[in-house]
């Protein structure tokens, strides 16, 4: 059973020539598919991880622009409301005075047409009455 | 009495005998080899390198079929290495511990499955070559010098250092583990798939059909271990001498 002889050293030598050779055709081709591969799913990573951040980026600064021209939009809004309501207020306030003129200027015409309408009457309350006392009278006393 | 004579009947069938120590020798010049275990060892041999190069003939990003079986298999011995090694270190010895772990894992599972029975040899049998101490022996010297050398290319001579490290009082023990080292990765490697042989050798003596299985399993399920713990142990004593005691 240990019998041993010349095996020995030839199963060595034997062995390391096996080493050498599974190292050119085993260990060194497959070991550079792997490395390869490794560097090969690294390097897409890393390139989707700067899309990635690339995409976030351009997200943010289409949200900063959005939000720049809600704000913008809003400011306009509030400013054409803004002069909407100037517009109203000045309106209003012209038509009020449009009116109050045209009020004065009427009340003035009533006043004056009074005051020729009175003066009138003033005039024919003589020639009235003589008309009312000879109607009553009869002609001959009112002489 | 006529059932012992049954038995006797029964064994004279040799369904499976038990031969150990027995060699098919070869010689060269002087000396005598093992011939059954360099003839299995160059079919372990020529099935690792024509899976390896049916994996890498044509190599993809997207590994399929057998280079991505050979892909698996280079990460697990690769972690194997970086766990005994680390992170820094294990780059260079994947396909030392790499090819130990491989060399002993299709020996024995070569010996265990294919049933070499079938193939008469004039003296011997095939077997995993990991049965004959020879190869265990020098599988665990090779593992040695790597250490040692790995230690040497480190540190210089000053990887001696280490015997004496922590208290000159355990340069016996430090200078004894160097013989101890190979001896039981060798003996343990040896012993494990020389007994597993043999038991189911033996079970298959006494009980020819399906008793043995359970004990087959078993024994597939050991020589997977065996290897893998060749090739951490193997690790682990390069990792010590690169490391040495200091730290």
């Amino acid at each position: 059973m240990f019998d041993f002889d010349a095996t020995m050293p030839l199963m060595a030598v034997q062995f390391l020539l096996l080493t050498v050779l599974l190292n050119a055709v085993f260990y060194k081709p497959l070991t550079k598919a792997l490395d390869e591969r490794d560097a090969y799913i690294r390097n897409n990573k890393a390139t989707a991880k700067d899309s990635i951040a690339k995409a976030e980026s351009i997200v943010k600064e289409y949200e900063a622009q959005i939000a720049a021209a809600r704000k913008e939009s809003q400011s306009i809004v509030e400013k054409a409301q803004a002069e909407a309501r100037e517009i109203t207020a000045q309106k209003i306030a012209e038509a009020q005075q449009a009116v109050q003129t045209q009020k004065e200027q009427a009340a003035q015409e009533i006043q004056q047409q009074k005051e020729t309408a009175l003066a009138t009457l003033e005039q024919q309350v003589d020639s009235l009455s003589r008309q009312i006392l000879e109607k009553i009278l009869g002609p001959e006393l009112v002489k | 009495m006529e059932i012992l004579g049954g038995l006797t009947i029964l064994n004279t069938f040799t369904l499976a005998e038990l031969e150990v120590g027995e060699h098919f020798l070869w010689k060269i010049g002087n000396y005598t080899v093992h011939g059954q275990v360099f003839l299995v060892s160059w079919i372990v041999i020529g099935v690792l390198l024509i899976a390896s190069l049916a994996a890498t003939r044509n190599i993809q990003t997207v590994p399929g079929g057998i280079q991505n079986f050979m892909e698996y298999a280079l990460e697990f011995i690769r972690d194997l290495t970086r766990n005994q090694l680390g992170e820094k270190e294990y780059r260079p010895w994947v396909p030392f511990v790499g090819t130990l772990f491989l060399f002993i894992f299709v020996s024995n599972w070569g010996g265990a499955l294919i049933p070499w029975k079938l193939i008469k040899l004039p003296s011997g049998e095939l077997a995993a070559p990991t049965n004959d101490i020879n190869t265990t022996v020098a599988l665990a010297l090779l593992t040695s010098l790597a250490y040692f050398y790995a230690g040497f290319r480190k540190k210089g001579l000053g990887y001696f250092k280490k015997y004496i490290e922590p208290t000159p009082i355990l340069l016996p023990i430090a200078i004894l583990e160097d013989f101890t080292k190979p001896l039981s990765l060798s003996f343990r490697l040896f012993g494990n798939i020389l007994a597993d042989e043999l038991v189911v050798a033996v079970l298959v003596l006494l009980v020819p059909l399906f008793i043995p299985l359970p004990v087959m399993a078993l024994g597939l399920f050991t020589s997977a271990i065996q290897a893998l713990v060749f090739a951490t142990l193997a690790g682990a004593y390069i990792h010590e001498a690169l490391e040495g005691h200091g730290e």
